[in-house]
């Protein structure tokens, strides 16, 4: 039934042989990669492969283990399969080749990635200010950067209504429902109700 | 020199009666324009209030004194090429200052206002206006080309440059020029949708278009002053025609009556249709009006 | 610093009257949709709730717009132009807030791009609560502005010149690269 899917993976494990290849379900599979096999790999995908379309590029913040991933979403024409490449960089002082002669869109993405996660790609000169104006700041999407504690100290918030009431309490007490315990906590609402 | 002062009184109460007229079939288009769009529009004297909003803003923001005479240029042109169109037939108080070259006189005044109000907005810097000035004198170059063929071929025709006479020629129903010569008629209402500013000719006014073009700067009582100029020059033209092609009036009824059966020529044609860019404007008016009108003028010399 | 004078008594009453009266029956808005609440706006200006009864028209440039609607969430750079934008309306004018965030942040109150509360920073005169608000909450919105010019409450132009340090230190707070004319009518 996964008969394409299985030829694809056993041409690219033969190509790549430190590759980790998964297939998660019918016309998806997913490629962990070194580091420095993605620039071969993206290539080798599109040419010979024909997994010509980039659908999207991604990074995802590992705060435990110290690393940012980087995945890359490929897909061809003929067969309506995904190929989801994975890499894990170092989080301190990332780098990473710029991939935009590949796929011309993916200069946008980098310039995203800069500024929002500190990611420095070399070959892309066109880095700099891009969505932020005069951010001089960690870069905001880092999930060490407490957003809530910045907006409370940059931006005023006006202060509640007096009669306010807790909308989670006030309809579970109307429905006869308990609020859930992972709910409780997006109750708060100022800095100072913790 | 003695001074008939019932024509002073005229030349008093034609601006007034122009202008209460011509910002009342303002909102009436509106109102037209609305009906057309399956909704109702505002009310028919919706236009004063805007015009009234827009004198008691409280501040007023100019780039220069020259900003200030572009209006003042535009109503000038408006208001004295009203005074030489008689506007009702057999009335002293009403025939203005109509001498005998006056239609030659007439195609010179009306252009004149466009160019004056094109030197004020040079003066605010802004390029939107600039751009917007440029593509509105190179559409005038456009449809002023039909207008003067038309009018050529009717003073050959009738041999003469006065409008008084050819009103008088115009005594009969059946003797209207919109019947003896109805080619140059054709010409001239083909002229006149482009001199009226509505689509599919308004690419210097929209306000979609570069942030409504010449105007852009100009907020307050600089755009009241254009809005009064605007009105009183389209029953200038309106009643210019009328006279020309529909025998004139002998009453305000007849006059109001057919100046609005001519209005909602261009209107009609406007609401139904999208807009054309500059260059598909002009090659427009030089192609079958031209041809039109140099048909016309053929036909009366032979 | 050059200051317009505005703040002229109208001697007669009845002047009073009648100007607030046209300024109520023709109010123009800027076309300038600052935020996802700007997706409202087509629909009331057309056929089917019909705004242009009230005299509602749609201006291209600010020079000869009346009203500002700040339709939802305002990050630091786009108040930046907002607040050139304000500067250059001749008065009397008027702001409109457009949904929660422009009240106390709405679901952005806690991110660290957009503002929270608009009125430390403009002058504004009405606020429409929704996220969005229909079309009929709008129209309501605008007859609660009729209201309040014709009672000769609608003086935002005045209260801003008035307060000017206030509002600068605010908006100097958030905008650290002020690079605009400290006046700019």
């Amino acid at each position: 039934m996964l008969e394409k899917e299985n030829k694809f993976s056993e041409q690219i494990q033969k190509t790549f042989h430190s590759a980790k290849i998964e297939i998660k379900r019918s016309k998806r599979i997913s490629v962990q990669l070194r580091s420095d096999l993605i620039p071969p790999f993206l290539s080798y995908a599109k040419e010979l492969l024909d997994f010509k379309h980039l659908s999207h590029m991604s990074c995802v913040d590992w705060l435990e283990d110290n690393e940012l991933e980087l995945v890359f979403i490929l897909m061809n024409y003929d067969t309506s399969i995904q190929i989801i490449a994975k890499t894990r960089i170092e989080r301190e002082n990332a780098q990473f080749v710029s991939l935009k002669k590949f796929w011309p869109q993916l200069e946008t993405y980098e310039r995203e990635f800069h500024e929002m996660y500190g990611i420095n790609f070399e070959g892309n000169d066109r880095l700099g200010e891009f969505i932020l104006e005069d951010w001089n700041n960690k870069p905001p999407m880092l999930r060490d950067f407490d957003t809530r504690k910045y907006a409370n100290e940059t931006y005023y918030q006006r202060p509640g209504r007096e009669d306010a009431q807790n909308v989670r309490e006030t309809v579970s007490k109307h429905s006869g429902e308990e609020v859930p315990e992972f709910a409780k906590k997006y109750s708060i609402r100022n800095i100072d109700d913790e | 020199m003695d001074i008939n002062w019932l024509k002073v009184l005229g030349l008093i109460i034609t601006p007034i009666i122009a202008f209460f007229v011509g910002v009342t079939y303002g909102g009436l288009v509106r109102n037209i324009t609305a009906r057309i769009q399956n909704r109702f529009g505002p009310p028919v004297y919706q236009n004063f209030w805007d015009i009234i909003k827009l004198y008691s803003k409280k501040t007023s923001i100019h780039h220069g004194w020259m900003q200030h005479l572009g209006p003042v240029f535009a109503i000038t042109a408006s208001i004295t090429s009203l005074y030489f169109i008689p506007v009702l037939r057999d009335s002293v108080l009403f025939s203005n200052l109509s001498f005998s070259g006056d239609l030659i006189f007439l195609i010179y005044m009306m252009v004149f206002g466009s160019l004056g109000m094109a030197m004020g907005i040079g003066q605010t810097g802004n390029p939107n206006s600039a751009i917007g000035v440029s593509r509105g004198l190179s559409m005038m170059v456009g449809y002023e080309i039909p207008f003067v063929l038309a009018l050529v071929s009717i003073m050959i025709q009738f041999h003469t440059t006065s409008l008084n006479d050819l009103l008088a020629v115009q005594s009969k129903f059946t003797d209207w020029i919109i019947f003896q010569s109805p080619i140059a008629f054709i010409t001239g209402i083909l002229a006149f949708l482009g001199m009226m500013g509505y689509k599919p000719f308004d690419v210097p006014i929209a306000p979609a278009e570069l942030a409504s073009g010449p105007v852009s700067e100009f907020g307050g009582k600089y755009l009241a002053l254009m809005q009064t100029s605007r009105s009183i020059f389209t029953f200038a033209k309106l009643v210019l025609f009328t006279d020309i092609f529909l025998g004139g009036a002998g009453d305000f009824g007849t006059l109001v009556v057919k100046t609005f059966l001519l209005y909602m020529i261009p209107v009609l044609t406007g609401i139904v249709n999208p807009r054309f860019r500059t260059e598909q404007a002009i090659r427009f008016f030089w192609k079958w009006p031209t041809a039109l009108g140099i048909i016309a003028i053929l036909i009366v010399v032979w | 610093m050059v200051t317009p004078n505005i703040n002229e008594k109208d001697k007669l009453r009845i002047r009073e009257i009648v100007e607030n009266f046209a300024r109520k029956h023709s109010l123009w808005v800027l076309a300038y949709g600052t935020g996802c609440g700007a997706i409202e706006i087509p629909p009331t200006m057309t056929s089917r709730y019909d705004a242009e009864r009230f005299g509602i028209r749609g201006s291209a440039t600010p020079r000869q717009a009346d009203v500002l609607l700040i339709t939802g969430y305002l990050s630091t750079k786009t108040l930046k132009r907002v607040i050139r934008t304000y500067e250059q309306m001749q008065a009397p004018k008027y702001v409109i807030g457009f949904g929660s965030c422009t009240i106390n942040g709405g679901m952005y109150w806690d991110s660290y791009n957009t503002i929270n509360a608009l009125d430390r920073y403009l002058p504004v005169d009405v606020y429409i609560n929704g996220c969005m608000p229909r079309p009929e909450a709008v129209i309501q919105g605008f007859i609660k502005l009729q209201n309040i010019i014709a009672e000769g409450k609608g003086n935002g132009a005045e209260k801003y010149q008035e307060n000017l340090e206030w509002y600068r230190e605010n908006q100097k707070k958030i905008i650290h690269n002020w690079q605009m004319p400290d006046y700019n009518w």
